[in-house]
């Protein structure tokens, strides 16, 4: 949670400085063709002509190649934020089973999503507008329905899941 | 597959959040330039053509974008459909407008009349200006003001027949009219992004400038 949104705007400010390249790579090119094409017919063609030519076709074989690498960064972007979806889906669903599992009411599966995102009692009772003590028994009753000793072991319950059967790190996607 | 991976603002389909960068840099330069270029510019001026030659690039870019860029950028993604676009604006008027994957199908069309009446502006401009790059024009003009009037020559000869003269006309009438007609219609469209904004119940202008605030 906290170093992503970090990286995604990192990709955000290269795909727009990709993108503002691109527009003034294009500017150039317009430019620069209509200049060379009024110099080829007001002077006879010649080696100018030919270097010209030359500075076109890479200006505007130029501008693709940026173009695509755009394209591409754009949809490797799309593609990393839709495996963080559904993997951020699967594992609500995998705790969603778990809660169902244990039997927790639906009090209790709040309090504890909240204390798995790791609001301490204090915040919860905030967000809820519940007593602090009346948080602490629902966290208390959750633990002995859960089987655990506490906050800690309960966390590395679902922590344990994701790290147990092999779910491929997103590197290995890329 | 996962049901409870929508986004957690908006519905599921949506226009992205944010455009492209491209999409978006395009869209604000050649706002600015029509509103330059319109309003703000002596017509015919140095800085007039300057304008116009840059919307000209990125207009080009934006078109080529169409058919290489993503797919919310493709023109397949908003095909020009005027009938599925009356029934859109039916459906914003009832307050009960469908979202759409890019553009929707009234927006879609807004887009293409202003991409038409953006390049019938910019052609009919190099048509006046004798496709002449602003690089050039300023040349002839420092010339022309330091008394060297050669490069008034060819420009007379030309406009020599009545003829020609008429025709030069017909192109600045339309360059004009086509002009107006492109300022008027973006006041439709700022005015239909509020009127969808407001039906929708979410702020269709930020996606436009910058992703979500995080």
């Amino acid at each position: 949670m906290t170093n992503r949104p970090e990286t995604r705007k990192q990709g955000r400010s290269q795909t727009i400085a990709l993108a503002a390249f691109m527009l003034m790579q294009a500017v150039a090119a317009v430019f620069f063709v209509a200049d060379a094409t009024r110099d080829l017919f007001e002077k006879p063609p010649g080696a100018h002509s030919i270097i010209e030519a030359l500075i076109a076709v890479t200006l505007v074989a130029g501008i693709f190649l940026v173009g695509w690498q755009l394209r591409l960064t754009l949809e490797r972007m799309y593609a990393q934020e839709r495996a963080l979806d559904t993997a951020r889906g699967d594992f609500i669903r995998i705790i969603d089973a778990q809660f169902d599992d244990w039997g927790l009411t639906p009090a209790e599966r709040e309090v504890g999503l909240l204390a798995l995102k790791g609001l301490d009692i204090a915040e919860i009772a905030r967000l809820r507008g519940a007593a602090q003590g009346t948080v602490r028994a629902q966290l208390t009753r959750i633990y002995a329905k859960a089987g655990v000793s506490g906050r800690a072991q309960f966390a590395a319950w679902f922590v344990e899941d994701l790290l147990g059967d092999g779910i491929s790190r997103p590197d290995d996607a890329a | 597959m996962s049901r409870r991976s929508t986004t957690e603002r908006g519905a599921d389909i949506a226009p992205p959040d944010p455009w492209d960068p491209l999409v978006r840099i395009s869209h604000w330069t050649i706002a600015a330039a029509v509103i330059i270029n319109g309003l703000l510019s002596k017509p015919g001026g140095t800085v007039h053509i300057w304008v116009g030659w840059i919307a000209m690039s990125v207009l080009a870019i934006r078109l080529g974008w169409g058919l290489l860029g993503p797919r919310e950028a493709r023109f397949s993604a908003f095909p020009p459909d005027p009938r599925a676009a009356v029934s859109h604006l039916l459906s914003v008027i009832r307050g009960k407008p469908r979202e759409y994957p890019s553009h929707n199908p009234a927006g879609a069309m807004m887009v293409y009349a202003l991409w038409a009446m953006l390049a019938i502006v910019i052609g009919t401009g190099l048509i006046m200006t004798d496709a002449k790059s602003p690089i050039t024009i300023a040349e002839e003009r420092v010339a022309v003001e330091q008394g060297d009037w050669s490069a008034l020559v060819n420009t007379a000869s030309k406009d020599d027949s009545s003829d020609s003269l008429d025709q030069s006309d017909i192109v600045k009438d339309v360059h004009e009219t086509a002009a107006n007609l492109m300022l008027i219609l973006a006041l439709i469209h700022v005015a239909g992004v509020a009127v969808e904004s407001h039906a929708l119940r979410r702020n269709l202008v930020r996606p436009m400038i910058k992703g979500p605030p995080k």
